[in-house]
């Protein structure tokens, strides 16, 4: 076939899919950018160029609700809101961190390992962790006796340069001889949780590889006492600076000695 | 255009598609454990990581690796036998090959070392180790080449015969290839720019808004890359198995044209539920994923015009007497039959999933998740079997005693689907999550869910055994004595009317790549752009070893 003819046959084939499609294409624009948007915001009560403009996406808010208003006032768990630039800062150890450290020492230990078990070890904690809650003390979503004062003494730099400086520091070192024979019933609960009782895993949060909320503090080598006593504090709704209930919502469902087996846990297993 | 030598082909494709069945086996078995693991019936190793992992095994092998190694493969021997001609360039091929199995080591290895348990969809602020991602964009490196391969053939073929139409069978393997090049823009921005330098830690946060919307733009298309092998098959190879002739070559490309067309601008209807799109381009989209429906009505009417054409000429009467005629006890026919049966179900939830208001019932349950094991893992995937069977004589130059295995190994994957997804898609509607690794079978209300888990285990365990005796059956054929290959019967299809002459639009895509541009502009443009306009906030990336 001569390449004319070839042309011939083509061209209605280009015009009319050329027609069709672009009709259709057309026809859904009208209905769903102009006439949609124009007949629901009407029946809620919006003119039509802000329907339209919300339709497009240019203002905010759905063009077939009026923007729901409301007098509630949040009362929200913490202060602390993750942004980039607050992550930024964190991961120079300065001689100023040393130095506001040398205020923990008499209870947080020497190099932020503590003599008294009842104090946390701060020593090798990320520094995500220890920035929320030193700033949940000072701002109130998190009290202390002690530590609520230590905490409003500190400006929102020091307490970034303290973070940093204790995540820096090298972990409690464990003595092999002591870590508990495998606690398996234990381990069942870190690693699977309990569906039957719709407990999640802690590993799911605060195991190594898990996508847990940036803030979820690191539990190994961490102090018994002060585990037990954080995780009864949770289940009996004294502590509440967790976002979501996440923690709560956890720690009520386990019984006393699971809490107690689960502090010992964490603080003499080497690998978690 | 009956049967043709395969020359380059015959390694190519064997290569290609063992690869691909290899993976398939594998993720049948992890994809039983998982079944299982979600049944109230205690599972071994069983922890949350390790449900995470081999869910994303399963996913990446089932929906990456079996089909894109299905579809070069696939798309080597049509290349080769429709157009009568030897490969070009059958060392770039090797590459593309080669690039396919380094990139899905690299992926395999870092999935089970346990630095990837993000799953087969790229939703960050969650991100895998960089060699998870860097891996897959190896393998879509290589089926990039494998689309030049069969553009180049196509070309090469025109050239040399001046006039003549392309055969159907290649023409839709070229749609399939160019609506690949398409479809990975989407996926290849968002790794590059976003998901890559996340997860090396180069970005510290990520617009996630954006992210979701580009993955969109890939995840409907993929779809339908997966897709045409079996309706390539059903065009071009079931009405030859089945003794008659294809009723339309027209219909034909006009349905792969709609394809290319019509699945591209509508991924947004995987974003119904987000924020970061407005209500217009959703409204736009969805009424493009409406015409979607279009070319697979227009597939069913003209297959099962060109079977009842296969069963009058075998003697069919009456209104459903052709049926019975039809030669049921052929592998392709008997696939194309089930195929289509479990099309009906898929095809009629697809429309519930694409109904704005019905979509909320069901965003995010297992209904999703057994929507696309029956349209996907049923219809797709037993025509992938049919066109194995249908080939491997020709790859082998061997055929087994006789195809009765092969028989039951299609009617194992039939019933097994049809066992493990009904009921899936039953949980679905009772609220059960997907993506989840176990439940709180004490709950009242889940606890009703129990006994349909355990129904779907039990379909799952048919379509292990169909998958292995699939294994089992390719393997036969590498075993058995061998024939001469001029004993072998044509693969494709004759027409009723063999086109002579086509317009230059239904022999080529230049006109069809103006109006997918016009239509992604259109469904695109903006919803990508208003992320460079508008200042969005982003998320904290979550990297994997992030915390100790
Ligand atoms: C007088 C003793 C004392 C001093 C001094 C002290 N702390 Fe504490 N700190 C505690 C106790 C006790 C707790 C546990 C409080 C609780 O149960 O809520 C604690 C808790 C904390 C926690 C929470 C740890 C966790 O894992 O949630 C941080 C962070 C912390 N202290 C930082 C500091 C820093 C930084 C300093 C020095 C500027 C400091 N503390 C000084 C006694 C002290
Ligand atoms: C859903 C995620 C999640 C799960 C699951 C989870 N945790 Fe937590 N956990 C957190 C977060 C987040 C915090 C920090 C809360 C805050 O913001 O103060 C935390 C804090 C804690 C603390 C206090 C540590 C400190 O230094 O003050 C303990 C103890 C703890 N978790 C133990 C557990 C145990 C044991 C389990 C399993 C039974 C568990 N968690 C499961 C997220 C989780
Ligand atoms: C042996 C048969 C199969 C069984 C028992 C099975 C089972 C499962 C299960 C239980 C899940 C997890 C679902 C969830 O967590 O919500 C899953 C996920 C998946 N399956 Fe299968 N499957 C099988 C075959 C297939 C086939 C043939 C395909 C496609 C070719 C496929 C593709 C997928 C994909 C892509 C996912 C990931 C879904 C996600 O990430 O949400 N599967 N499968
Ligand atoms: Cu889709």
């Amino acid at each position: 076939m001569k390449p004319a003819e070839l042309r011939e046959i083509d061209r209605p084939w280009r015009i009319w899919a050329s027609v069709i499609i672009v009709s259709i294409l057309a026809f859904s624009v009208v209905f769903g950018f102009l006439v949609l948007p124009i007949v629901q915001g009407r029946a809620a009560g919006l003119d039509a160029f802000t329907a339209i403009c919300r339709a497009v996406g240019i203002l905010p808010g759905s063009p077939a609700v009026k923007q729901p208003t409301s007098e509630a006032k949040a009362q929200p768990t913490t202060q602390v809101a993750w942004s980039t630039d607050l992550m930024r800062t964190f991961g120079r150890r300065t001689q100023a961190g040393a130095e506001i450290a040398q205020g923990c020492v008499a209870c947080h230990g020497e190099h932020g390992i503590a003599a008294d078990p009842q104090n946390p070890n701060l020593a090798g904690q990320s520094a995500a962790a220890i920035y929320k809650q030193l700033h949940d003390y000072k701002s109130g979503s998190r009290v202390h006796d002690v530590m609520t004062g230590i905490a409003q003494g500190l400006e929102d730099r020091q307490i970034v340069e303290v973070a940093t400086h204790f995540a820096s520091s090298a972990r409690r070192d464990l003595d092999p001889t002591t870590a508990e024979v495998v606690d398996e019933d234990v381990i069942r609960l870190v690693e699977r949780g309990d569906p039957s009782r719709g407990l999640p895993a802690c590993n799911s949060c605060h195991g190594f590889n898990a996508g847990g909320p940036i803030e979820t503090p690191t539990l190994s080598h961490q102090n018994r006492e002060y585990l037990a006593r954080q995780l009864q504090a949770f289940k009996t709704d004294a502590r509440r600076n967790d976002i979501y209930t996440r923690m709560r919502s956890v720690a009520v469902k386990l019984t006393d000695r699971e809490i107690e087996r689960l502090a010992t846990f964490y603080a003499t297993t080497l690998s978690y | 255009m009956g049967e043709r030598a395969v020359t380059h082909a015959r390694r190519l494709t064997l290569a290609h598609l063992w690869v691909a069945f290899a993976a398939f086996a594998v993720a049948a078995v992890l994809g039983v454990w998982q079944m299982w693991a979600r049944s109230p019936l205690p599972a071994p190793y069983l922890t949350a990581e390790s449900y995470f992992t081999s869910v994303t095994a399963h996913g990446v092998s089932m929906a990456y690796v079996l089909t894109t190694f299905m579809v070069m493969g696939f798309g080597y021997y049509v290349a080769e036998t429709a157009l009568g001609r030897p490969l070009p360039l059958p060392r770039f091929a090797w590459l593309g090959f080669w690039l396919g199995i380094i990139g899905s080591a690299m992926t395999a290895v870092t999935i089970f070392a346990g630095n990837a348990t993000v799953l087969f969809t790229f939703y960050p602020p969650l991100t895998a180790s960089p060699f998870f991602y860097i891996g897959l964009v190896l393998v879509v490196v290589g089926s990039w080449i494998w689309c030049g391969l069969m553009l180049w053939a196509m070309l090469d073929f025109k050239r040399a015969n001046p006039g003549v139409p392309v055969p159907l069978a290649m023409f839709a393997t070229v749609a399939n290839a160019v609506l690949w090049l398409w479809t990975t823009v989407g996926v290849a921005a968002e790794l590059l720019f976003q998901i890559i330098p996340a997860a090396f830690g180069w970005n510290e946060s990520v617009d996630v808004g954006l992210s979701r919307t580009l993955f969109s733009w890939t995840l409907h298309a993929i779809v339908y890359f997966w897709l045409l092998p079996a309706y390539i098959a059903f065009y071009t190879m079931a009405p030859q198995a089945a003794g008659g002739r294809l009723y339309s070559d027209t219909m034909g490309r006009l349905t792969f044209i709609l394809f290319l067309i019509y699945s591209l601008p509508v991924g947004m209807h995987h974003l119904f539920m987000d924020p970061q799109q407005s209500s217009a381009f959703k409204f736009l989209q969805m009424s493009f994923t409406a015409l979607v429906a279009a070319p697979t009505l227009l597939t069913v009417f003209t297959i099962s015009a060109s079977l009842e054409i296969a069963g009058r000429l075998r003697g069919g009467k009456g209104y459903f007497g052709w049926i019975a005629a039809l030669p049921w006890e052929r592998p392709m026919v008997l696939a194309t039959g089930m195929a289509f049966f479990m099309l009906w179900f898929g095809g009629g939830g697809g429309l519930i999933n694409m109904s704005f208001g019905m979509n909320a019932m069901v965003h995010n349950t297992s209904w999703v998740t057994a929507h696309f094991h029956l349209i996907f893992g049923g219809t797709v995937v037993i025509m992938y079997f049919a066109i194995a069977y249908a080939i491997w004589p020709t790859l082998t130059n061997r055929l087994p005693m006789s195809p009765r295995l092969q028989r039951l190994q299609l009617w194992l994957w039939f019933i097994g689907m049809m066992v493990m997804t009904l009921p899936w898609h039953y949980l679905g509607l009772q609220g059960q999550w997907r993506r989840v690794a176990t439940f709180n079978y004490s709950d009242p209300i889940i606890a009703g869910w129990g006994p349909w888990v355990i129904v779907s285990l039990v379909g799952g365990i048919i379509l292990l055994a169909s998958a292995l005796l699939f294994v089992w059956n390719l393997l036969q054929f590498h075993s058995a004595r061998a024939v001469v290959a001029t004993d072998l019967r044509p693969i494709y299809a004759l027409a009723v009317h063999p086109p002579e002459r086509v317009p230059a639009a239904l022999n080529g895509f230049a006109l069809w790549n103006v109006l997918v541009l016009v239509l992604m502009v259109a469904a695109y443009g903006y919803p990508i752009a208003q992320f460079f306009i508008i200042d969005a906030p982003e998320a904290i990336v979550h990297r994997v070893n992030g915390r100790g």
